[in-house]
């Protein structure tokens, strides 16, 4: 059973040396070399939010507007939107979208105009996602924006069976692998991670928060554990993390604040089993052996009666838990939420 | 013969008394003493949950007392913190590492949990995957073991891997090559490495063959036959009652660079082989019989 454990590729691809005292210091070197030093927002900054009338976008847009000046873009409006934030209804993938950036001139943005449901075409979905991104990076800089904060997901590491338990950021992107219907948003994060080494005078941060969980979020997760009948993977209980949505609002205010330039996986509290967790969000596992659950949940996507692809379905199998200490020691971010807190905010 | 016959017939009956209760008690007391954190739905931060893990020590610990009548000498030893336990390794199935495991957590001071590192396929099998994570072993990556002798745990490893455990019965208490994967990670972590002999296991189950192009066709990594197995079945699997001694050796620490030339690490790894070896001849040596 028991043997040494293997040095992993990825390990050898290293910038040399390892741990995560290394991977703090990658980051500031850059910080020299910039003409404009990076540094955290100031009280009444204008920051715009993408995406601002989404479930998370409120909640961000709620929790920093009493310490910057907030405006957002969303495709659809934001009815009783707090007093004082202009919102302007457009799509990412239409002209008019620059001319926000024009008007506004944000010193900040906050990027989370993404399509994670599979609704929309894969086409849609790419155009959103990815070219939207590459435009709000590159109206950033010639628009003289001076932070951008990308909320990107812990999932673009992919569920694999050999997944170290805690895995730092610099582990490669794998979903792709075994989910390729989200190799967009894996796209997203490359994206803005090249962005972050060719810009060093623009803070740039791309946050990758676990399962987020809450009232207003809309998230894959979310959908699926406030199901009556839960579908499990028969054998399998993967340990999973959770994190309140409130906690990855007070993350991305706190990135703002502290001019974070680097890759963070944002931890909540704590994990459990799968099954754990669906018990205490008052719902019913339903274990289908794999095999059927494959084919079945197949068809049942392709016929829009199931809401992900089958490849969504190694989450139920393996584990996806990040380390988040990184982010934790450069921030001082703590999770307000316990993970009591976070399954009564799904409970039925 | 008649002589074992009649000691497992005394064992037996022993079972059918409140033994299996006490020794579960005993487990769950032990339990409560282990020094690792657990959640407020009682698992620690890699799965381990000894709710679940209660149950397969009873059975180990019945395994431990009664079928291999395990003894352990100089467990004492083990300093608290972080340690690494590297073993010999044989008998076809991880008996070894079970017994171990049982050791620690029925005779160490405090109670330790021993973390195994799980090969890479173990987490696609149903079932065995949950069992391997809930009595404290994670899949044996790199990262997973720094964090866990981090966190001040008991991680054991095995350098002899496949290789010492389906070695034949002719081969038994010969070391087989060691994997320097340890010595690197002790070094990176300073932590001391408690060397460990067991004998016994490698005449558990004594292997005449192994088979390889039926484990490529099962992908699995060896294929035995044993003197049972595979002509009984099932029940081919099963042990032999060999009498088991495990002995503990004095912490040993190390110092250097973990990414050394081979050379130097293996000058390293070759000292740890050499204490194992030599319990190993001492145990042997003070052995009375394979059975008693």
């Amino acid at each position: 059973m028991a043997r040494a454990p293997i040095e992993r590729p990825e390990d050898l691809f290293h910038f040399g040396g390892g741990g995560e005292e290394r991977a703090a210091q990658e980051t500031t070197p850059a910080a020299v070399v910039t003409r404009r030093p990076r540094r955290g927002a100031e009280p009444g900054e204008k920051v715009l939010i993408t995406g601002i009338a989404g479930g998370l976008g409120r909640l961000i847009a709620r929790r920093i507007s009493g310490s910057y000046e907030v405006t957002g873009t969303d495709r659809t409006p934001w009815e009783g939107a707090p007093a004082g934030l202009r919102l302007h209804v457009l799509d990412v993938r239409k002209r008019k979208f620059e001319d926000v950036f024009r008007t506004e001139r944000p010193d900040a943005v906050v990027h989370l105009a993404f399509i994670r449901h599979f609704r929309a075409e894969p086409e849609v979905r790419h155009e959103v996602n990815v070219l939207g991104t590459k435009r709000v990076l590159e109206y950033a800089v010639a628009h003289g924006v001076k932070r951008v904060v990308v909320l990107s997901s812990g999932y673009v590491y992919g569920a694999l069976p050999d997944n170290p338990n805690y895995m730092t950021e610099d582990f490669p992107l794998n979903v792709s692998r075994t989910y390729p219907d989200v190799r967009d948003l894996a796209e997203v994060d490359t994206l803005a991670t090249g962005f972050l080494w060719q810009h060093p005078e623009i803070a740039t941060t791309i946050l990758r928060p676990v399962n987020t969980l809450g009232y207003y979020v809309h998230s894959a997760i979310g959908g699926y554990l406030r199901r009556r009948l839960i579908p499990t993977i028969m054998g399998f209980n993967p340990m999973m993390q959770f994190i309140h949505e409130e906690d990855v609002a007070e993350a991305v205010a706190l990135a703002l604040q502290a001019g974070t330039h680097g890759v963070y996986n944002v931890a909540g509290p704590g994990a459990v089993p799968l099954k754990v967790a669906i018990r205490e969000t008052g719902g019913t596992a339903m274990p289908v052996p794999e095999s059927v659950a494959r084919s079945v949940f197949r068809q049942l996507f392709r016929w829009g009666l199931f809401p992900t692809p089958a490849g969504a379905m190694d989450f139920l199998k393996y584990p996806v838990t990040l380390d988040g200490r990184r982010f934790q020691t450069e921030t001082g971010f703590r999770p307000l939420f316990t993970l009591e807190d976070i399954f009564a905010s799904v409970r039925r | 013969m008649l002589d074992v016959v009649a000691k497992l017939g005394r064992a037996a009956s022993d079972l059918l008394g409140d033994n299996v209760f006490s020794l579960d008690r005993e487990i769950t007391e032990r339990l409560r003493r282990i020094p690792t954190r657990l959640n407020a739905y009682g698992y620690d931060a890699w799965g381990f949950h000894p709710a679940t893990a209660r149950r397969a020590l009873l059975v180990t610990a019945l395994f431990y007392k009664y079928w291999f009548r395990v003894q352990t000498h100089g467990i004492e030893r083990m300093p608290p913190g972080r340690v690494l336990l590297i073993s010999n390794h044989a008998g076809q199935i991880a008996i070894d590492a079970a017994m171990i495991a049982t050791a620690c957590m029925l005779e160490a001071e405090p109670p330790r949990i021993v973390r195994g590192m799980g090969e890479y396929w173990l987490p696609t099998v149903p079932w065995v995957n949950i069992a391997m994570v809930r009595t404290g072993s994670v899949v044996g990556t790199r990262k997973n073991c720094i964090d866990l002798l981090e966190q001040e745990e008991a991680v054991i490893a095995f350098p002899e891997g496949v290789r010492g455990m389906n070695k034949l019965i002719w081969e038994r208490y010969q070391l087989q090559e060691f994997g320097q994967g340890f010595m690197r990670l002790a070094l990176e972590t300073r932590t001391p490495i408690v060397p460990i002999a067991v004998v016994g296991s490698e005449e558990q189950a004594p292997a005449i063959a192994n088979v390889m192009p039926l484990a490529r066709l099962m992908r699995m990594p060896a294929f035995p036959v044993t003197i049972t197995w595979p002509w009984l079945g099932p029940l081919g699997m099963v042990p032999l009652p060999v009498k088991y001694n495990i002995y503990f050796g004095e912490p040993m620490w190390f110092e250097g660079n973990p990414s050394d030339e081979d050379e130097v690490i293996g000058e390293k790894v070759d000292q740890v082989k050499a204490v194992i070896a030599d319990m190993l001849a001492r145990g042997l040596e003070s052995r009375r019989s394979l059975f008693w």
